[in-house]
C-alpha cells in the first residue's frame, strides 16, 4: 500500500510541475481560437493532481516491485545506455559485438558456441542485411 | 462500371508467374522483417518502397501488399513467443498469446493467429472488393465531428482493460494523452514540450515509443530474471499431445462468431480514414473478453482472445484500401505509403482510379487475394521455423532482440535520437508495470491522443464553440451514447458479473 | 558508418580514375539527409535523385532520413557539418521560413548558415471547392461566407491558414479554418461536404479532372500548368502568396569550386529522365531549378513573404 500511495504522491507532483512550471515554460502563448496549444496539456496535469490525490488517500491495485530485478534492470539499462553512447561514436559494427558478448556473460551464459553466435554471428547478419542489401545506414 | 474483360485481364496479370513471385517475395521478407522484435510491416514497406521504383506497377504494388500482409502476421509472431510486441495491435495479441506459449503452446497460438489473420484479411478484401465504391461514399459522410465522437468511443474501450485499479488505469491513460502532446500542436501548429530538441516537433516518435515500452521493458525484465541455468527460451515439451501443436477445425469453428465479429469491426474501422488497427484490435479483444462466458479466463492464455485481435487487425488492412481506392484518401500509414508507390509510377489515386487503371486495380485485388493465401501457407513453414529459433537459450534471444530493437528503431527513426527516446520509454514502461500500471493502456491513448486532440480542434471550429450544437450530428451524438454505454457495460455491468459468477462458483464449488 | 564509410571511401579513391568533374571531387561518400520520413514523397524524390547522380557522377551517395519538424532537425544537423561537400540536406522551404521568422531566436541556424545548390520542384498549392458550390472565385467565397454566418475552409499547413486569415482581415469575410493534417484530409472534408473550401498541394489535380472540384485561385505566385486559366490570390486582389520549394543546401562555407561541381551535378540530375519523371508523377508539376544563386533568392525573398504572413 506503500508503493501505492508513494506511486500516487508522485503523480501530483508531476501534475503539479507540469501546471506551473512546464507547461507555462515550453508552450507558446497564441491569442486565437477555442482550442490553445496549452488546453489538453493541462487537463492532463489537472487529472494528474487528482487522480493522483485519490491514489494516495485510497490506493488501490497491485504492485510488483523487486528490489533485486529493479537493480538488475538498472544495470541492463546502464549497459545499454553505454553501449548506445559508445555505439554514435565508434560504429556500430566495432561496439556490438562487445554489447551483446557483456549482455550474455552477464546473465551467466558460459557456453562458446552460442557466446559465438551473439558475438559474431548476429552483428554480423544485421550488418550485411541493412548496409550492403537494404542500402540503409547505421550507427 | 468497369467491363468484365478489364476485370478478367487484371486477375490474369496478377496470376502472372513473376507477378506470383513477387507476391511470394513480399509475404516471405514481410513476414521475416515482422517476426524480428523491433521492427514491423510499416518500416518494411518503407524500405521496400525505393526498390520498387524500378519495378512495373503491377508487380511492385502486389510486392509492397506481399510485405504488408505477411508483416501483419509476422508481428504477431515475437509477440506470442517473448512477448515482445512492437505495436499497440500486437501488444493485444500479446495479451492472451504469450500465456499460451508459456504453457507450451506456442505452435497453437502462431497457427491460431496465422488461420484467423487470414480470414478477417479475406473477409475485408472481399468487402473492399465488391463494396468499396458505396462504403467510400458513407465513409465520406464521417466529417470531425463524427470522429471525434468515434475517437471518444474508441477510448471508452479502454474501460474494458482496466485491472484492479480504476484510478490507475485512468492514469496511465492521462499519462498517454498527455505524451500525445509532445511536439506541434494541431490547431495552430506551435512546438510544444519539445525542450529544445527539434526531433520532438513531430512529437514522440511512435514506433521508438511502442518498442520501448512494450518490448525493450520486457527484454530487460527477462534478462533480469535469468538465473543460474539458462533454459530454451521456450520448451515445447517432447510429450506434448499433437493436438497442442494444431488448430482443430472444431477449435477453428468455435471462434467463428469472435473471427466474425473481430473482422466486422476491422473493416468499419478500416473503411473509415484515419482511425487505425489499434482501436479495431482492442474493441475486438475488449467486446470478445466481455461477451465471453468466461471473462477470466482472459489474459491468461484464452485462444478466443488471440483469434478476436488478428481477425480485427487484419481485417483494417484490406478496408484501408476502400477509401484509398474509391476516393482516393489514405486510412492509414501504410495507405499513405501505397499512395507514394502508386504516385512514383504515375498513378494518382483519386475517383477517375477505376475507370483509368481498371486493369491494375483488379490486378491488385487478384494480387491481394494471392497474398492470402500465401500468407498461409508459408506461414505455416515460417512458424515453424521461428518455434525453432525460439528454442534458443534465452540468454541469446533477448540480447539479439534488443540489438535488433536498437536497429529497427534507428533505421526508422532516421538516428540515434529515436533510439534515445525507445531507451527513456522502456525505462518508464518497467517501472509503470512494476507499480501496476497499464503501459497498454498508456500506449493506446497515446496512439488515439493525436487523432483525438485534432478532431476536437476540428469540431469546436464547425460546431463555433457550442456543445450542444452537435445535436445537429446524429451519428456522432449516437456515438457518443454509445461510448458511454460501453463504459457503462465494460467498465462496471461485465466485471461485476464475472465477480458474481466467480463467488457463486467460489462458495459451492460442485 | 564509420567502417562503411573509410572502406567506401577507399574503393571510391581507388576506382575514380577518371572523375566526371574534374575540379572537385569527393573524398568519401556524400551524405544526402532528407528532413523527412522514409517512404514519403520527399524521401523517395531524394533517393531517385541520389541515384541518377551516382550513376553520372560516380561518386558514393548514401540516403539518410532526418525526420523532425518538416526539416528543422535535419538543418540543425547540417549547419554544424564539416563544409567539405559531403553532407548535403535536402527539405522544403516553408517550414524552414516559418520557424525562423516566429523563433529565429531559438534555432541554433539562420539562412546564412547554408550555401544553397538547387531547388528540385515547387509544390501546386490552390484553394478548391466543388463543382457545385456557388462560387467560382475568392469574391464569390467571401461574399458566400459573410452571407453563411462563416464559410468553413480547411488548411493542411500553416501558412495556408495565414494566407487565408490574411484575405479574411482584408474583408472581413469571417473564415472558420479548419486545421488538417494533409491535403488528402482536407479533400476528403471537402469531398463529404464537412467544409465548403479547402486548400490541397497537388492531391487535388484528379478530382479536377474528374468534374468533382474546382479550383478557386492558385495560392502560389504564379498560375499552374495545368489550370491556367485559374488566376492566383495575387492576381484576385490579395498581395499574398505561398511557394513551397524543395530545396538542398549544404553548410555554408563550401570552397566556391565544390559548390559549382554539385550544383551542376545536382542540376544535371534533376533535370534528367527518371527524376523528371518521379517529380511529375509525385508533385504534378516539371521539375525546376534555381540554382545556386536563384535559391538563395527565392529564400531571402521568402522570408519577406513569409513575415508578411505572420503580419511582422
Amino acid at each position: 500500500m506503500l508503493l501505492n500511495r508513494l506511486s500516487g504522491a508522485f503523480v501530483v507532483t508531476l501534475g503539479l510541475l507540469l501546471y506551473f512550471m512546464i507547461i507555462p515554460m515550453h508552450t507558446e502563448v497564441v491569442d486565437y481560437g477555442w482550442m490553445r496549444p496549452q488546453s489538453i496539456p493541462n487537463a492532463c496535469a489537472i487529472l494528474f493532481v487528482f487522480l493522483g490525490i485519490v491514489q494516495v488517500l485510497f490506493p488501490t491495485g497491485a504492485t510488483s516491485v523487486g528490489f533485486f530485478e529493479l537493480l538488475r534492470v538498472s544495470l541492463f539499462a546502464i549497459v545499454t545506455m553505454a553501449a548506445l553512447w559508445a555505439m554514435a561514436r565508434y560504429g556500430f559494427l566495432a561496439i556490438t559485438p562487445i554489447f551483446v558478448g557483456a549482455l550474455m556473460l552477464l546473465v551467466g551464459e558460459r557456453r562458446i558456441g552460442w557466446l559465438l553466435g551473439g558475438v559474431v554471428v548476429l552483428p554480423l547478419t544485421i550488418w550485411l542485411t541493412v548496409v550492403l542489401l537494404l542500402d540503409r545506414t547505421l550507427p | 462500371m468497369v467491363d468484365v474483360t478489364t476485370i478478367l485481364a487484371g486477375l490474369g496479370d496478377a496470376l502472372s508467374l513473376t507477378n506470383l513471385l513477387f507476391v511470394i517475395g513480399g509475404v516471405a521478407l514481410g513476414q521475416f522483417i515482422g517476426a524480428l522484435p523491433g521492427t514491423g510491416p510499416v518500416m518494411a514497406m518503407a524500405v521496400a518502397i525505393p526498390f520498387t521504383f524500378v519495378l512495373d506497377p503491377l508487380a511492385a504494388i502486389s510486392f509492397l501488399v506481399g510485405v504488408n500482409k505477411g508483416g501483419l502476421f509476422g508481428g504477431a509472431i515475437p509477440a506470442i513467443l517473448i512477448n515482445t510486441p512492437g505495436t499497440p495491435d500486437a501488444a493485444a495479441t500479446a495479451l492472451d498469446g504469450h500465456p499460451l506459449a508459456k504453457k507450451g503452446k506456442p505452435v497453437k497460438a502462431m497457427k491460431m493467429a496465422l488461420f484467423s489473420s487470414v480470414t478477417g484479411d479475406t473477409f475485408s478484401d472481399i468487402v473492399l472488393i465488391t463494396l468499396s465504391a458505396p462504403l467510400a461514399i458513407i465513409a465520406l459522410q464521417m466529417g470531425p465531428v463524427e470522429i471525434f465522437a468515434l475517437m471518444i468511443f474508441a477510448f471508452s474501450i479502454i474501460a474494458g482493460l482496466i485491472g484492479d485499479s480504476i484510478t490507475k488505469a485512468l492514469i496511465a491513460a492521462v499519462l498517454g494523452l498527455f505524451c500525445a502532446m509532445v511536439g506541434l500542436d494541431p490547431e495552430h501548429g506551435t512546438p510544444r514540450l519539445y525542450f529544445g530538441y527539434f526531433e520532438l516537433f513531430d512529437g514522440l516518435p511512435l514506433t521508438a515509443v511502442a518498442i520501448g515500452m512494450l518490448a525493450v521493458a520486457e527484454i530487460f525484465r527477462r534478462l533480469a530474471n535469468i538465473g543460474k541455468s539458462i533454459l530454451p527460451t521456450i520448451e515445447i515439451p517432447d510429450t506434448q499431445d499433437a493436438w497442442d501443436k494444431r488448430v482443430s477445425l472444431a477449435e477453428y469453428w468455435a471462434c467463428r462468431y469472435v473471427m466474425a465479429r473481430g473482422a466486422i469491426i476491422g473493416t468499419v474501422l478500416g473503411a473509415i480514414p484515419g482511425i487505425g488497427s489499434t482501436a479495431a484490435a482492442f474493441m475486438s479483444y475488449a467486446s470478445t473478453k466481455q461477451t465471453s462466458k468466461d471473462p477470466d479466463s482472459f489474459g491468461k492464455g484464452n485462444i478466443q482472445g488471440v483469434a478476436a485481435t488478428e481477425a480485427a487487425n487484419s481485417a483494417v488492412v484490406g478496408a484501408n484500401l476502400i477509401p484509398l481506392l474509391a476516393i482516393g484518401i489514405p486510412g492509414s500509414i501504410t495507405a499513405a505509403l501505397l499512395i507514394s508507390a502508386f504516385k512514383i509510377h504515375g498513378i494518382q489515386p483519386g475517383p477517375l482510379l477505376f475507370e483509368q487503371q481498371g486493369r491494375l486495380i483488379y490486378g491488385l485485388f487478384g494480387a491481394m487475394l494471392m497474398a492470402n493465401l500465401m500468407n498461409l501457407l508459408i506461414g505455416q513453414a515460417s512458424l515453424r521455423l521461428w518455434a525453432r529459433i525460439i528454442s534458443a537459450p534465452e540468454s541469446l534471444v533477448f540480447s539479439a532482440a534488443l540489438v535488433l530493437c536498437i536497429t529497427g528503431v534507428y533505421a526508422s527513426t532516421g538516428g540515434m535520437f529515436g533510439v534515445a527516446v525507445m531507451l527513456v520509454f522502456a525505462i518508464l514502461g518497467y517501472v509503470m508495470t512494476s507499480f501496476g500500471y497499464s503501459v497498454v493502456i498508456f500506449i493506446i491513448a497515446f496512439f488515439l491522443g493525436n487523432k483525438l486532440e485534432l478532431s476536437l480542434s476540428q469540431t469546436l471550429v464547425i460546431l463555433n464553440g457550442d456543445p450542444l450544437a452537435i445535436i445537429n450530428f446524429p451519428v456522432a451524438l449516437a456515438l457518443l451514447l454509445l461510448s458511454i454505454f460501453s463504459i457503462v457495460w465494460l467498465g462496471y455491468l461485465a466485471p461485476r458479473r464475472a465477480r458474481k459468477r466467480a463467488d457463486a462458483y467460489n462458495n459451492n464449488p460442485e | 558508418m564509420k567502417l562503411k564509410g573509410l572502406f567506401l571511401g577507399l574503393i571510391t579513391w581507388l576506382l575514380l580514375s577518371v572523375p566526371a568533374f574534374a575540379d572537385w571531387t569527393p573524398s568519401g561518400p556524400i551524405t544526402l539527409q532528407i528532413g523527412f520520413d522514409a517512404g514519403g514523397e520527399t524521401d523517395t524524390l531524394g533517393r531517385v535523385i541520389a541515384k541518377e547522380m551516382e550513376s553520372q557522377t560516380g561518386w558514393d551517395i548514401v540516403v539518410e532520413n532526418k525526420p523532425g519538424g518538416g526539416g528543422i532537425a535535419m538543418f540543425t544537423g547540417i549547419a554544424v557539418a564539416k563544409p567539405d561537400g559531403q553532407t548535403l540536406g535536402m527539405g522544403v522551404n516553408m517550414p524552414i521560413l516559418v520557424n525562423l521568422v516566429l523563433r529565429g531566436d531559438k534555432l541554433p541556424f539562420n539562412l546564412e548558415s547554408f550555401d544553397y545548390l538547387a531547388t528540385v520542384a515547387r509544390a501546386q498549392v490552390a484553394i478548391i471547392a466543388k463543382s457545385d458550390a456557388p462560387f467560382d472565385d475568392l469574391a464569390g467565397l467571401i461574399e458566400y461566407s459573410k452571407s453563411n454566418d462563416g464559410a468553413l475552409v480547411a488548411f493542411d499547413a500553416k501558412p495556408q491558414e495565414l494566407l487565408m486569415k490574411y484575405v479574411d482581415g482584408e474583408t472581413g469575410a469571417g473564415f472558420k479554418l479548419v486545421s488538417t493534417k494533409s491535403s488528402a484530409e482536407a479533400i476528403q472534408n471537402l469531398l463529404g461536404d464537412h467544409v465548403i473550401a479547402s486548400f490541397a498541394a497537388g492531391a487535388h489535380i484528379p478530382y479536377i479532372e474528374s468534374g468533382d472540384v474546382k479550383m478557386i485561385a492558385s495560392a502560389n505566385a504564379s498560375r499552374h500548368g495545368y489550370a491556367p486559366d485559374t488566376p492566383t490570390v495575387v492576381e484576385q486582389g490579395y498581395e499574398i502568396y505561398v511557394d513551397p520549394y524543395f530545396f538542398i543546401a549544404a553548410p555554408a562555407g563550401l570552397p566556391a569550386e565544390t559548390k559549382d561541381t554539385l550544383a551542376k551535378a545536382l542540376h544535371n540530375a534533376i533535370t534528367s529522365d527518371a527524376p523528371k519523371k518521379a517529380i511529375v508523377n509525385a508533385l504534378k508539376t516539371d521539375p525546376s531549378d534555381l540554382g545556386p544563386d536563384g535559391t538563395q533568392k527565392m529564400l531571402t525573398e521568402g522570408v519577406g513573404n513569409v513575415k508578411k504572413l505572420f503580419g511582422k
